[in-house]
């Protein structure tokens, strides 16, 4: 698989128009219904590639896009969120220097 | 419509074999297309959010267990544990934070809902541009459609007209027919009458002729004697007829 291709898994004849928020492999078991004790044998299955990882991100991002930038009738929705985020985002990684202008030495 | 924009580059930016594949693969035996699970992607409404950006799901994580309150209280109690800690330092990019917040509240709170009706206002002008065709395509057809059983409904007097006509015929050839029945009846009857009045004119005067001829050869076979004799017989019978 090369970059800009489709998942092996996509069979446009099955699956229809391809939907880049959408995973075409074999489904496991969602994340949010695994038990505590399965976690492990969860993590084990998964496919742990920088392509799958990719995907995922890249699924994740789709998602985002359909449910809040996509639909006809957006909002500031999807603009606050890009905005907080970046905000964490680069709190985060300023973090280093913005620790030492702390105003008080006890908590 | 990015979406779109990015799919059709992706199919653009297939390689060639890939593109093969996937056309050969729609032939395939086992290809079939699988509307249940894989139904065709709907354009839908935007997901809710509250308090601007923060999406109603994780609320409604926290309803079930903590209430109402019980999401705000996290949040609240968060922010506190945060600032209390100084793991969210408020250095001076924190107050230029809190005024820019105050500059985006204002636009939003003042000029959101008008941007928001004139963007809604120009995506239903895209729209009903986009689906002018297709609608008066379909009007179109519509319209034929009823010229086409407007025209059938014609084609059906037509043959009403075609049936009253051969009927008119069917009259004229009886008219003629009778006509023509008539018109013999007669010439056979005058041809008869003809026939008729020649044979007694023919008869009328055979007899006249016969007649003639018999009272002229009576008279020319009656001689002066035969006369004088039958004369003087009358005027004895006279006589006879004065003296009783």
């Amino acid at each position: 698989m090369a970059f800009g291709d489709y998942p092996k898994e996509y069979n446009p004849s099955v699956h229809g128009p391809y939907d880049p928020a959408r995973f075409y492999g074999k489904p496991d078991t969602p994340f949010g219904q695994v038990k505590i004790s399965e976690i492990g044998s969860w993590l084990a299955r998964r496919n742990k590639t920088p392509s799958a990882f990719m995907g995922a991100v890249s699924r994740a991002w789709w998602r985002w896009q359909h449910k809040y930038v996509q639909p006809k009738r957006v909002g500031m929705a999807p603009f606050f969120q890009l905005l907080v985020a970046n905000m964490a985002f680069f709190y985060a990684i300023n973090y280093g220097k913005i620790k030492h202008h702390r105003n008080y030495k006890y908590h | 419509m990015l979406s779109r924009v990015a799919l059709r580059s992706v199919v653009a930016r297939q390689s060639a074999p890939t593109a093969l594949v996937a056309r050969t693969s729609a032939s395939d035996a086992c290809g079939v297309r699988d509307e249940k699970n894989f139904p065709r992607p709907i354009r839908g409404e935007p997901g809710k959010v509250r308090l601007g950006f923060i999406p109603e799901e994780w609320f409604q994580f926290f309803h079930s267990k903590t209430g109402v309150t019980g999401p705000y209280t996290f949040g609240a109690g968060l922010i506190t544990y945060l600032f209390s800690k100084e793991i969210y330092v408020m250095e001076h990019e924190y107050y230029t934070g809190l005024s820019i917040f105050v500059m985006v509240y204002y636009a939003t709170v003042k000029f959101g809902p008008p941007i928001s009706k004139w963007l809604d206002k120009e995506v239903d002008q895209i729209e009903t541009d986009l689906n002018q065709g297709r609608v008066e395509t379909v009007k179109s057809l519509e319209e034929a459609i009823v010229t086409e059983k407007d025209a059938q409904w014609r084609a059906q007097g037509q043959e009403l007209l075609i049936q009253a006509k051969k009927e008119n015929v069917l009259l004229q050839l009886e008219a003629a027919y009778r006509e023509r029945l008539m018109n013999t009846y007669q010439e056979v009857k005058r041809r008869l009458d003809f026939q008729l009045e020649k044979a007694a004119l023919e008869r009328r005067f055979e007899q006249k002729h016969l007649v003639d001829w018999v009272i002229t050869n009576v008279s020319k076979a009656i001689t002066p004697d035969q006369e004088k004799q039958t004369l003087d017989r009358c005027i004895a019978d006279l006589a006879a007829l004065a003296q009783k």
